[in-house]
């Protein structure tokens, strides 16, 4: 599941835990496991104030895990590498630019503000650090991101808010007519039962003078007005707006991992996308173009991944057995589920607007190489299609797919009876949205 | 008074929950008012229909159908590629010769390896990529496109092997058309002239002549259907989308 949106007690219990690890002390990402050394302690806020944007103890980030470190290297040799490993490397010592090329040759930072002892100390955190042992329950890092506002959250608030002003006013009726009860059976009349207090002979004031049937009106009024405002808001912004819709697909596949951290490129897969009106789901061959070889049993205890799986058996793929029988009679569709749906009287062309208009993907589908799961980033309405037509301008000087529009343009340039001398800023510069070449025009999109 | 006040207060708790159960959301598409307008009728690509009478013709009750065999996209008549994929015609793949290409298709072609290629071939083909360079499987065998192996290798088997894959290199058939294999292949020959500076040719195989050996119509022994024969193609599932 990707959002748990009932399942609240699941909200409370992460809460709940992600309070007491806030209270417990854990405010440091890594903390050590043991106490640290007074140098070490030195060592440590050195350490996170210049390297732990790039380093941590016992993952790689953007340079290597430092966890024993100190017995890998020399000190002499981690303090030069640590000042100046610009220089180092350039002296040409052996492991310098090995540790600079296994990191995919992104440069480290150069600390020649440090001192020698400095440096030292931030080696001896190195020495003291231990992994902290993993106790008591942690909160699951694949848990959907809940704060405390969360729509879930709020609308119980809400909920209960309702509920108790209903129980408040039940009661407040209640006693007024016990008190009502009680005045008759005692034979008060109202205006004997109570000396007014200064309010309530105001507030008396005020309904004698006011029309209740104008106050009616007003209050009915404003009330209907909210709820029309309401209305209209929900019906505009909620009805079949798929806004947020992130279905669980049938293999859990994940674009922030492809897409993302392989930086595979959307058409890679997506190979339609600039030649056809759909951006087709790629067929298994596809994905066989890595799977065939990536299968993870490292992570499975040698089995393969149950995912992986998953296409194999849409493939009646079975890579033990012998070359050549591997592929076998059966292959099965996958049922992706579609994500993004317009409907049957709205005409819209991929192709057309990656390739012709030049936009990327995440204009529309958003930070998709973000997403584990997919959802639907945009609301894909009229009007969100309009808005961009009007305000996005074509490139026209360097998109062939505008030349002859350009060259009109360029030829109508003095011409001020001709449309397109206005496309013309004052500076001389051209300047024209998508919607003044026709794309807001009913028949573009609907026929 | 009261009265209405109850009724306010009773609208207003209907709104907000209502607010709560209609959002989309996870595998809610949320609240549809006249589904049939958003749901066609007619079979619209990469999804389903659920009538069984038809599963016969559309297996899987896919809205796609394979290709009747032998039939040629629109525009790749020129293009049919005569050989098997056996080792007998990755070896017989030599013969072929590059088409000519314009400029503009050259250009195209680079782009079209960043895309395709790049991730295991690497940028300038020194087998680095983003994904090769983390999945030890993915690493072709020789170290670079300057290598005397690619430097020598016939245009032609280069076209085989991204028509039909070789080693744990897959079909790249479905995703890269004909023409852009051959602009591929004329950027991968100009990545093999690189030298250690990376200066390499602007062009190579510049010709205004009309394709020439790759047409072999005559010889036509296995026509290349539009989707290679072992994939099998997705579809999505619409009808859990509904929700009337």
């Amino acid at each position: 599941m990707v959002r748990n949106r009932n399942n609240y007690n699941m909200q409370v219990k992460s809460l709940l835990v992600a309070f007491l690890l806030f209270l417990s002390l854990n405010l440091f990402a890594q903390p050590s496991g043991k106490p640290l050394s007074a140098e070490g302690a030195k060592g440590e806020s050195l350490f996170k104030l210049n390297c732990a944007s790039c380093h941590a103890m016992n993952v790689k980030l953007v340079g290597p895990a430092l966890q024993n470190v100190h017995q890998r290297r020399s000190e002499e040799w981690l303090l030069k590498w640590i000042k100046n490993n610009e220089k180092l490397r350039a002296s040409g010592d052996k492991d310098a630019i090995a540790v600079y090329n296994e990191n995919g040759k992104a440069a480290m930072n150069v600390f020649e503000n440090l001192s020698d002892d400095q440096i030292k100390s931030i080696i001896t955190y190195f020495k003291d650090w231990t992994p902290a042992e993993k106790k008591g329950p942690v909160v699951d890092p694949a848990a959907p991101d809940q704060g405390f506002f969360s729509d879930n959250t709020l609308y119980i608030l809400l909920f209960l808010i309702v509920i108790l002003t209903v129980v408040l006013l039940i009661l407040r009726r209640t006693k007024n007519q016990l008190q009502t009860t009680l005045n008759d059976v005692e034979g008060v009349t109202e205006t004997e039962a109570s000396e007014p207090t200064a309010s309530q002979s105001k507030m008396a004031a005020f309904k004698k003078k006011s029309n209740p049937t104008i106050v009616k009106l007003l209050v009915g009024t404003v009330v209907a007005l909210c709820l029309a405002v309401y209305g209209y808001n929900f019906g505009a912004t909620e009805i079949a707006v798929q806004q947020g819709y992130a279905p669980e697909q049938p293999i859990k596949f994940s674009h922030k991992i492809h897409a993302g951290d392989y930086k595979m490129d959307c058409k890679y897969c997506h190979t339609t996308v600039e030649k056809s009106k759909q951006a087709s789901v790629p067929s298994v061959n596809t994905c066989m173009n890595c799977h065939k070889g990536v299968q993870l049993r490292e992570r499975y205890d040698g089995e393969i991944s149950p995912e992986i799986k998953k296409i194999y058996a849409a493939m009646d793929y079975d890579p033990d057995k012998p070359n050549g029988q591997q592929f076998g009679p059966n292959p099965k569709p996958i049922k992706w589920i579609r994500v993004h749906n317009l409907p049957d009287h709205a005409f819209f062309n991929h192709s057309m607007h990656v390739k012709g208009a030049g936009l990327t993907c995440q204009t529309c589908h958003g930070p998709v190489q973000a997403m584990p799961v997919v959802q639907q980033f945009s609301t894909l309405q009229m009007g969100w299609c309009i808005n961009c037509h009007r305000e996005r301008n074509i490139d026209v000087e360097n998109n062939p797919y505008y030349e002859k529009l350009h060259e009109k343009i360029k030829a109508d340039k003095n011409n001020k009876n001709s449309n397109y001398s206005k496309y013309y800023t004052k500076d001389g510069k051209i300047n024209v949205t998508a919607a003044q070449n026709g794309a807001l025009e009913c028949s573009k999109c609907h026929y | 008074m009261k009265q209405n006040i109850f009724i306010i207060i009773g609208a207003a708790l209907v709104t907000s929950l209502s607010s709560c159960w209609m959002k989309s959301g996870g595998n809610d598409t949320g609240y549809e008012y006249a589904p049939d307008m958003y749901y066609s009728k007619g079979y619209e690509p990469m999804s389903q229909f659920s009538d069984s009478s038809k599963y016969r013709y559309n297996p899987y009750f896919m809205t796609m159908r394979e290709p009747v065999k032998g039939s040629v996209a629109i525009g790749q008549l020129d293009y049919q590629y005569p050989f098997d994929n056996t080792a007998e015609g990755y070896e017989a793949s030599a013969s072929l010769q590059m088409p000519g290409l314009t400029l503009n298709e050259q250009i195209e072609g680079e782009r079209l390896y960043g895309i395709y290629c790049a991730v295991c071939h690497g940028e300038k083909g020194g087998n680095d990529g983003t994904v090769s360079s983390k999945q030890a499987t993915l690493k072709p065998s020789w170290a670079n496109y300057q290598d005397k192996y690619v430097k020598e290798l016939p245009v032609g088997k280069i076209y085989h092997t991204i028509t039909y894959g070789k080693n744990n290199m897959g079909s790249y058939a479905s995703a890269v058309t004909p023409k852009d294999r051959w602009a591929i292949i004329a950027y991968v020959k100009r990545l093999s002239m690189m030298d250690s500076l990376g200066n390499m040719p602007k062009a190579v195989y510049i010709e205004s002549a009309p394709v020439a050996a790759a047409v072999v119509a005559d010889t036509i022994k296995n026509p290349e259907p539009a989707t290679p024969a072992n994939s099998s193609s997705s579809t999505s599932n619409h009808s859990n989308h509904n929700k009337h």
